[in-house]
């Protein structure tokens, strides 16, 4: 088993500041979805990780610990997430992605 | 070389990847896209075999966003790291000979112009430190002395890091490396300044912890080098692997050099300077209005 990162919806949807989505390495693994978190209130969605594009390097937790200071995101072995968000299900919109989580070991519901 | 590349042939729609149904549909291709909206559309790079936690495919992420007509834009680049990352991109990528980069950009780059005329098509080199300023030094050097119109970005990790650790000679003084146990002992070369001398119209350092101003950068150099001449970006790019940087450190790596040796500088000629205010509005190179006209206002 390998490590992913995993952001906490509930502290990133409270601030949204993007920082994770422009540092990480990996082309569209942290993607943004402007409508997790609305119906807590929060106005402006969260970002998630793709888990299957995900190496693992840990720069993004890195950057919300110490320059965005929300301390949202942390490394997860990808057999203890029953539910995540893979390439397969994610569907792009004009603004934003929406993702269908999956089973990411099995790699379907 | 237009926006024909990035659609489906007709009747394959329904068989063609999941990733290629996404680039064409949401894709930034004839878009407008910046640093500011990553995660929300699908971007060009796709999946590539980089290291873990690699600052110069970050680097390259950044730059290929940052490119004003991605469409209308082929990119050059030969042996070492970078290449793995550019090719695997949705955009042409030409592999020249180790060192030869330069001029086959200068042909491509001329042969674009004879066919498209006053259409812009943008030529971007991505090269590392050694297929650079060591085995394509010359070849980097004539190009930049013949005032061809391109861009060139070195990729600079200060060392061979896709054979082992060897020096370079972007390497540090007194660096010691896998493959250079004594220590280097020659200082790290001055690229700038060469740049500079033969006549590079944008000359530029950048390190990939801004990504907005990796943008601004890229986006200048791309465009003066349409019309006014060479241009040179030098990026660092760490590589955790040679140098062990953890991977989670690699950012705060890229601060710490960027406060020692890589701080952030320009250096712009005039023309360049007047035609990326008159083509394009940048409002920072626009003549300043004179103290008595705002007084008297």
């Amino acid at each position: 088993m390998y490590l992913v990162a995993n952001i906490n919806i509930d502290i990133c949807a409270a601030t949204s500041c993007k920082l994770c989505t422009q540092f990480c390495p990996e082309a569209n693994t942290i993607n943004y979805n402007t409508e997790l978190g609305k119906d807590e209130g929060y106005k402006y969605g969260s970002a998630y990780v793709a888990v299957d594009r995900c190496k693992g390097c840990a720069q993004c937790v890195w950057v919300c610990d110490n320059m965005a200071k929300h301390h949202a995101i942390t490394m997860v072995m990808i057999d203890q997430l029953p539910k995540a968000a893979m390439t397969d299900y994610i569907t792009y919109g004009e603004k934003s992605t929406t993702a269908q989580l999956v089973n990411p070991t099995a790699g379907s519901e | 070389m237009s926006l024909d590349y990035v659609k489906f042939s007709p009747g394959f729609e329904g068989f063609m990847p999941k990733e290629y149904r996404d680039m064409v549909e949401h894709g930034p291709f004839g878009k407008k896209t910046s640093v500011s909206q990553m995660g929300s559309f699908k971007e060009i790079l796709e999946e590539h075999p980089m290291c873990a936690g690699c600052a110069m495919t970050l680097f390259i992420r950044l730059a290929i966003i940052a490119f004003p007509n991605p469409e209308d834009t082929i990119t050059v680049g030969t042996a070492g790291c970078g290449r793995l990352a550019i090719s695997q991109a949705a955009i042409p990528f030409v592999y020249g000979n180790y060192g030869d980069q330069n001029g086959v950009a200068s042909g491509l780059s001329r042969g674009l112009r004879l066919r498209f005329g006053d259409q812009p098509k943008d030529v971007v080199v991505m090269v590392g430190d050694g297929g650079m300023a060591d085995i394509g030094f010359s070849g980097t050097l004539h190009s930049w002395f013949r005032k061809e119109k391109f861009t060139t970005i070195m990729l600079d990790n200060e060392v061979y890091g896709n054979t082992g650790g060897q020096e370079s000679g972007m390497t540090n003084q007194g660096a010691v490396l896998k493959m250079a146990p004594l220590g280097k002992k020659f200082e790290k070369m001055d690229m700038l300044s060469m740049a500079k001398l033969a006549g590079c119209a944008y000359v530029a350092t950048v390190v990939p912890n801004n990504p907005r101003r990796v943008e601004n950068v890229i986006r200048k150099a791309v465009l003066i080098a349409r019309e006014v001449g060479p241009t040179y970006i030098q990026a660092y790019t760490s590589c955790n692997i040679e140098y062990a940087i953890p991977t989670d450190k690699v950012l705060e790596d890229c601060k710490t050099v960027e406060d020692d040796r890589y701080k952030f500088s320009e250096h712009i000629t005039e023309d360049a300077r007047d035609y990326l205010a008159d083509r394009y509005g940048y409002k920072e190179f626009m003549p300043k209005p004179a103290m008595a006209a705002i007084s008297k206002a």
